[in-house]
């Protein structure tokens, strides 16, 4: 046993071939929850400094997080009233609809992005010192998470514009977002690794995401036949975009079951990818 | 006294193709990730070991050096005792918060103040908010950045940002502090506080230090691990592992420092030395082309010592002695002073004004001086006068 001057017990760490198995491979997960809620406050000062830096860099601070959004909905809005692309059986105004959609959208492309690029950003002090990296992961995410509460203050003023009025199910938002949320971790977690070995993956997943945003139906309804309307039937996110905007803007929603299954399918893209991500991080910092 | 390092039989082993490495880490994820361990002491293909079985304990208040050229794996143990790298083979024990002064100012964003970065800086290594808080005040005042505190660092001179940036990681109050080659940067003045910081921790934690500069090694050590392509050479005292470091290293240095000249109209045809007790005799077959027949010209004997330091020099024109013509120079010096090591001698040849270079020759040629102990410093006084006076005590005062 050694103590410090003050006779209180040390945490003494060891290291050996595998370490991650050194206390057994059941002992992962509690090992990946107490890292992560020991880091709390190192993640905050990451996402702090991500969050001060950005903002006093720009003139416009966090209002560019509504760029995207008005560019995105208003490029519908037009296309929907000159007839190139109609979207009807809507009970709520179409922007409305539109800019909470996007917004959803957004916090999964933007965290997705965020938290891939999230290792590759820290450069070399990744192989210099020895900090939770699954912070500076989370960290990254959590930007979206700002951009997607300026995104939802927007939808807000829309919706007092076209005098919608939002239900009761908007106080539980938060919970209906941890779906959405765990799921993006979980796949920046994998795709942050994946980057620092090839840095391809970054770079593609921009385009990736685009084409899948378009797959989705976030700026217009469901489709209710057709390929697109199959697809639409197995894609996890849409139901996780859909579920939370339907139930904030009219108060019920028919697609419960899809909720609910996605939001298990994101528990388990989530368990895998950190267990992944957990096993991988000391490997590849050691390779890139 | 307690142990807070120990490392038993450790090894690391690397890949020399980037891709068959990215393959076999695959490889070992993949099977850690079922449960079943990697085949982590065996060679595959393309591997090599970067460190191999190395051995020590430090308790607490001791200073271990790691000596070794580049590329023998110091930075390697280092890591590994950071827990950057798992060790393939052996074991590894850290007692208590380990401090790295590896990477100064890690994490410190250009746009946020000196202020913001001292909290995320001092949360990447570990400090928690209430223990930067408390120590707030004693970080900006060694950093001594004065009214620069909320300006953004891009706004620093470097050596204000490595400043602030040493600081935060000195009052870290690690009880393990890894530091690797640091005290390299900053000014006289920021260095000293460095070693005194330094000095000041060292007794309360464990302290292992990575360098080439042996007058540090000398400085703060208690003991060296001398480490030489992955192996230790020899561990033990700092006088002894310093001296069998520069055995290896003038060795290897000698292979590498070619000599090289560059010649003008006065020029050095042939060189040849002995070593006559304590005593380098020079003689210098000296020639001259036509156009600088009648220029007076005069030497430069210049001395490289083991850290490649210009330390000690011989110039005739200093003395007014200049040379004219062809012919043999003789010139004798006493070397009774050097420290053991190996010396390079480099030769100038000036015009008399000593405004123009005619010719120069690196690394001309090179000997060793052997001597029983090791001095910190490239000179030893061996004809040093020590006296002592006894201080005359009334007793029973």
């Amino acid at each position: 046993m050694v103590n410090d001057e003050s006779g209180k017990h040390l945490i003494i760490h060891t290291y050996e071939p595998d370490n991650v198995l050194a206390r057994g491979l059941w002992r992962v997960f509690p090992a990946i929850f107490l890292e992560v809620a020991s880091n709390r406050w190192l993640t905050f000062q990451l996402f702090r400094r991500d969050f001060l830096a950005l903002y006093k860099q720009s003139l416009f601070g966090f209002l560019w997080a509504l760029v995207i959004p008005l560019v995105s909905v208003g490029t519908f809005v037009v296309l929907n009233r000159s007839g190139v692309f109609r979207i009807a059986g809507l009970s709520v105004p179409y922007p409305v609809f539109a800019v909470l959609g996007v917004a959803h959208w957004q916090l999964f492309s933007t965290g997705l992005m965020g938290a891939a690029n999230s290792l590759v950003r820290a450069g070399p002090m990744i192989m210099k010192i020895n900090f939770s990296r699954k912070s500076l992961v989370i960290a990254a995410f959590g930007q979206s998470l700002v951009a997607f509460a300026v995104q939802w203050l927007l939808a807000l003023v829309l919706c007092a514009v076209y005098g919608v009025t939002p239900s009761m199910w908007i106080l539980l938002l938060p919970l209906l977002l941890l779906p959405l949320a765990w799921t993006t971790l979980g796949l920046g977690f994998i795709l942050s690794i994946l980057n620092g070995i090839m840095r391809d993956v970054g770079n593609t997943l921009g385009v990736l995401l685009t084409f899948f945003m378009f797959l989705t139906p976030v700026l217009y309804p469901r489709p209710a036949g057709g390929l697109l309307g199959r697809i639409t039937a197995f894609n996890p996110i849409y139901y996780m975009v859909s579920v939370p905007r339907d139930l904030a803007l009219t108060g019920h929603t028919s697609e419960w079951a899809g909720f609910g299954v996605s939001a298990a399918v994101g528990v388990v893209i989530f368990m895998v990818c950190i267990y992944g991500f957990h096993l991988a991080e000391t490997r590849v910092t050691e390779r890139v | 006294m307690d142990t807070l390092v120990r490392v038993e039989k450790v090894s690391k082993k690397f890949c020399r193709g980037l891709k068959r490495s990215m393959w076999y880490g695959l490889r070992d994820i993949a099977r850690n990730a079922v449960g079943l361990r990697s085949v982590s002491t065996d060679l595959r293909k393309d591997e090599f070991w970067g460190l191999r079985n190395i051995d020590f304990e430090l308790k607490r208040g001791e200073v271990l050096g790691v000596i070794g050229p580049n590329g023998s794996g110091k930075s390697t143990l280092l890591k590994m005792l950071n827990g950057i790298y798992w060790p393939d083979a052996g074991w590894i024990a850290v007692g208590g918060r380990v401090g790295a002064l590896i990477e100064v100012g890690a994490g410190f964003h250009p746009m946020l103040s000196g202020r913001e970065n001292i909290y995320v800086n001092g949360a990447i290594l570990g400090m928690s908010k209430e223990e930067i808080d408390e120590k707030f005040d004693e970080i900006v005042a060694f950093a001594d950045i004065g009214d620069f505190l909320d300006t953004p660092v891009k706004k620093y001179s470097s050596g204000m940002f490595v400043r602030l940036g040493f600081a935060v990681a000195a009052h870290c109050s690690p009880d393990v502090l890894l530091i690797d080659e640091i005290l390299a940067v900053g000014d006289m003045e920021f260095r000293r506080r460095c070693y005194n910081r330094i000095d000041e921790l060292k007794r309360k934690c464990t302290v292992i230090l990575v360098s080439h500069n042996m007058f540090q090694i000398g400085r703060i050590c208690d003991r060296v691990l001398f480490v030489h392509r992955g192996r230790e050479r020899f561990s033990g005292p700092v006088a002894e592992g310093i001296m069998a470091y520069y055995d290896v290293v003038h060795e290897e240095s000698m292979e590498l420092s070619e000599p090289s000249r560059s010649e003008g109209p006065v020029r050095l045809e042939r060189v040849s030395h002995q070593l006559v007790k304590n005593r380098l005799e020079m003689a210098f077959d000296m020639v001259t082309e036509p156009e600088a027949a009648g220029e007076p010209y005069g030497l430069s004997v210049t001395f490289m010592d083991a850290s490649d330091h210009l330390f000690a020099q011989a110039n005739s024109l200093f003395r007014n002695k200049t040379f004219l013509g062809p012919g043999r120079i003789r010139c004798t010096l006493p070397v009774l002073n050097f420290s053991h090591g190996m010396y390079r001698i480099n030769l100038m040849v000036y015009d008399a004004g000593h405004s123009r270079l005619h010719s120069m020759y690196r690394n001309l040629f090179s000997f060793q001086v052997t001597r029983h102990h090791v001095a910190g410093a490239s000179i030893h006084f061996d004809d040093a006068q020590w006296e002592m006076e006894m201080k005359k005590y009334r007793e029973g005062g």
